[in-house]
């Protein structure tokens, strides 16, 4: 049996007869059972458009003002960045420099190395970078944290009810829209799909050239 | 029986399959290391568990922020702050909160404790429960930072000539807990448990 008809589930070291679950079916394994495929419909251009829509939305939520409080009659809105400047600010960086990559640049390089990715699969383009961003994309995708953001605003709004006025902006419209994206995204993006399309690529391009 | 015995290493970032007899050192697909195990798994995940630790004092000693009322600074920490929404009837948030600032990260604390001594000490468990449980403390891990985005929020949003919120010095500690024993997990190989099962 050649190599490509095993597999090995990652977390308990068992060989197996490589499953090829159909669409919506799901592969686990039989002694730790560590879900290990699980095929999307139409995964490549799924990813395509969500990724086109989320590095879109990504600027309204990061520039525009999320959350407005009014206390005594002083009023300041609250925009996403503006979090980490104020962390810096007070003297925090290592808190603020955790903030800005958990929440603004890891969410940003993952979105827009999914759309590098999924793009060139689109197109069936090859580039001989993206094993590279699909390893970062991979390993980076741990610590993109906007859901986490996302309670933390929910949280922080709760603390201030009893002592401000609270209003909410577009940004915040903007960040609820792109976190429901991102999740969609890394749900309908099927890693063993992509890793076997970029390996076609490529020794396309050898027999070709 | 393990793959690694078999003379199979699965790639770690891409999954494609090599034959170990083959000796190569980068994989045929992706062109990442290939390491049968994590290199110094347990090594790197002491280390980062231990610093955990020791940071896990200041964190809940000191306060993570400081609310200045009129001049009073009123400093609160991780349990103070928990305290204070129970206070407030806001039970449900201050549930969540419980759950994901001292919670998640204490149990985080013993949970990789024990993966690493089971590891290392070769003990006769049952791998896939605690396989499980690996998963579980790999999975949670990132909800912990609510507690450090919250405190960026409120920073912005309350700093009036009357009212100031400033972080205090626990919220780095806080944040370093949770981003070591993110890191803790992810240099953990769950696969050594199952190397030391002697009836597999």
């Amino acid at each position: 049996m050649p190599i490509t008809d095993y597999d090995i589930c990652p977390e308990c070291d068992l060989l197996l007869k490589a499953a090829l679950p159909k669409i919506g079916e799901k592969a686990h394994c039989p002694r730790c059972g560590l879900l290990l495929s699980h095929p999307r419909k139409r995964s490549i251009e799924r990813t395509f458009a969500l990724s086109i829509a989320g590095f879109i939305l990504f600027f309204p939520s990061l520039l525009l003002p999320m959350v407005g409080v009014t206390i005594m009659g002083n009023v300041s809105t609250g925009v996403l960045y503006a979090g980490v400047i104020a962390l810096f600010n007070d003297g925090m960086e290592a808190v603020a420099i955790v903030v800005f990559l958990a929440s603004i640049l890891f969410p940003l390089v993952n979105i827009s190395l999914a759309l590098l990715i999924s793009g060139h699969l689109y197109f069936n383009r090859y580039h001989r970078y993206l094993t590279v961003w699909m390893r970062w994309m991979q390993n980076l995708n741990e610590w993109g944290m906007l859901e986490v953001y996302m309670l933390g605003i929910i949280v922080a709004c709760v603390k201030l009810v009893a002592l401000a006025q609270l209003n909410f902006g577009w940004g915040l419209y903007a960040f609820v829209a792109l976190l429901i994206i991102t999740t969609l995204l890394t749900s309908n993006l099927d890693n063993v799909l992509f890793w076997q399309r970029i390996e076609q690529l490529r020794k396309g391009r050898h027999h070709a050239g | 029986m393990q793959a690694k015995e078999q003379g199979f290493i699965r790639c770690h970032d891409c999954g494609a399959l090599s034959e170990t007899h083959h000796k190569l050192s980068h994989c045929p697909r992706c062109d990442s290391l290939l390491h049968a195990r994590h290199p110094h798994s347990l090594q790197r995940a002491t280390a980062l568990l231990i610093s955990s630790f020791l940071l896990y004092i200041p964190a809940n000693i000191f306060p993570v922020m400081i609310v200045n009322q009129f001049g009073t600074g009123e400093p609160n920490t991780i349990a103070g702050g928990i305290v204070e929404l129970f206070d407030s009837d806001m039970i449900p948030i201050g549930l969540l909160v419980l759950v994901a600032s001292i919670l998640v990260p204490s149990s985080k604390l013993i949970g990789m404790s024990v993966l690493i001594l089971c590891a290392h000490f070769r003990w006769q468990i049952n791998a896939c429960r605690w396989t499980k449980i690996y998963r579980a403390i790999a999975f949670v891990g990132r909800w912990s930072m609510l507690d450090i985005f919250m405190i960026s929020i409120l920073v912005d949003l309350v700093n009036f000539s009357g009212i100031q919120i400033i972080a205090g010095s626990a919220a780095t500690a806080f944040a370093a807990v949770v981003i070591l024993t993110m890191l803790a997990a992810e240099n953990f190989d769950p696969r050594l448990l199952w190397d030391n099962q002697q009836n597999l």
